[in-house]
């Protein structure tokens, strides 16, 4: 049942991570990596690990993608400006995609099988909201609270960056009203 | 549902993202498929925390700065997306030379 489960989500991912990079239309970009993102949720929750499962819905379906959909709605109208691939990019992405995967594949399948075969018994509630939550707040040195404040001064300061980043530039003559 | 297969997953998935980067013409296409990627490394976090970890709560912690880094990375970009779609009015990444180190 969860093998079954699992082939099923993964196969949905892969479609629904093609429909993004394949798609002409980038508002159909943005809504396939939507339900990519839900797929994935869906596997870690398969795995055990709610609290990631949680805030990759949060974050990224409820923060990012929304971010991203509003962009692509201000520079593309509606995602009907298309920019399809040119044959040499198509070659070129085919040829650098398919040896990546390729050697990856091989040394996985190959070298690294003996060792990737190990199912640890999983200890109960590894990666519960409680015992993520509890974890990442610790002051113990196995603990994450520093990094985890870093993390929030990081995010100020890159949005303060974009705000200025994409402010209106006085000098400068716009030409798109 | 082993290691094996999440790897084999998360390898497929690294695959469409690079062919993403490297065709698409539009730079928030490549932003997009820059996630597909991340996505795939977080799935490979997981699963080796899930799978053959010692310690499987600090591999599920570490996902959550892997989000967090990128949205700030996409917050930056976008706003550079859209200081230079104001500039230049398109976004064809084969004709902005601007970016250039």
């Amino acid at each position: 049942m969860h093998d079954l489960l699992f082939y099923a989500l993964s196969g949905l991912l892969v479609c629904f991570s093609a429909v993004v990079v394949l798609t002409p239309n980038l508002v159909h970009a943005a809504v396939g990596l939507v339900a990519s993102f839900f797929m994935t949720a869906a596997l870690y929750l398969l795995m055990g690990m709610e609290f990631v499962a949680i805030s990759q819905v949060m974050v990224y379906i409820g923060g990012l993608v929304i971010f991203v959909i509003i962009t692509i709605l201000l520079t593309t109208r509606l995602g009907e400006i298309h920019l399809p691939p040119t044959l040499k990019q198509r070659l070129w992405g085919i040829l650098v995609a398919g040896t990546l995967l390729g050697m990856l594949l091989h040394v996985t399948l190959t070298s690294l099988r003996p060792s990737l075969t190990i199912d640890r018994p999983q200890p109960v509630a590894a990666g519960s909201l409680e015992t993520v939550g509890t974890r990442l707040l610790q002051p113990t040195s196995d603990g994450f609270l520093v990094p985890f404040e870093l993390i929030s001064v990081l995010l100020l300061i890159a949005l303060i960056g974009a705000v200025v980043v994409a402010r209106k530039d006085p000098d400068l003559q716009e030409d798109d009203q | 549902m082993t290691l094996a297969n999440c790897l084999v997953l998360s390898f497929i998935l690294l695959g469409i993202g690079v062919y993403g980067i490297v065709t698409r013409r539009n730079f928030i296409g490549v932003l997009l498929a820059i996630e597909v990627i991340l996505n795939a490394a977080n799935l490979n976090f997981i699963a080796f925390a899930r799978f053959s970890a010692q310690d499987s709560t600090a591999g599920a912690v570490f996902p959550v700065f892997v989000m967090a880094v990128s949205a700030c990375e996409m917050a930056v970009a976008l706003a550079i997306i859209i200081a230079m779609y104001r500039r230049k009015g398109h976004l064809d990444s084969r004709l902005l030379g601007g970016l250039r180190g």
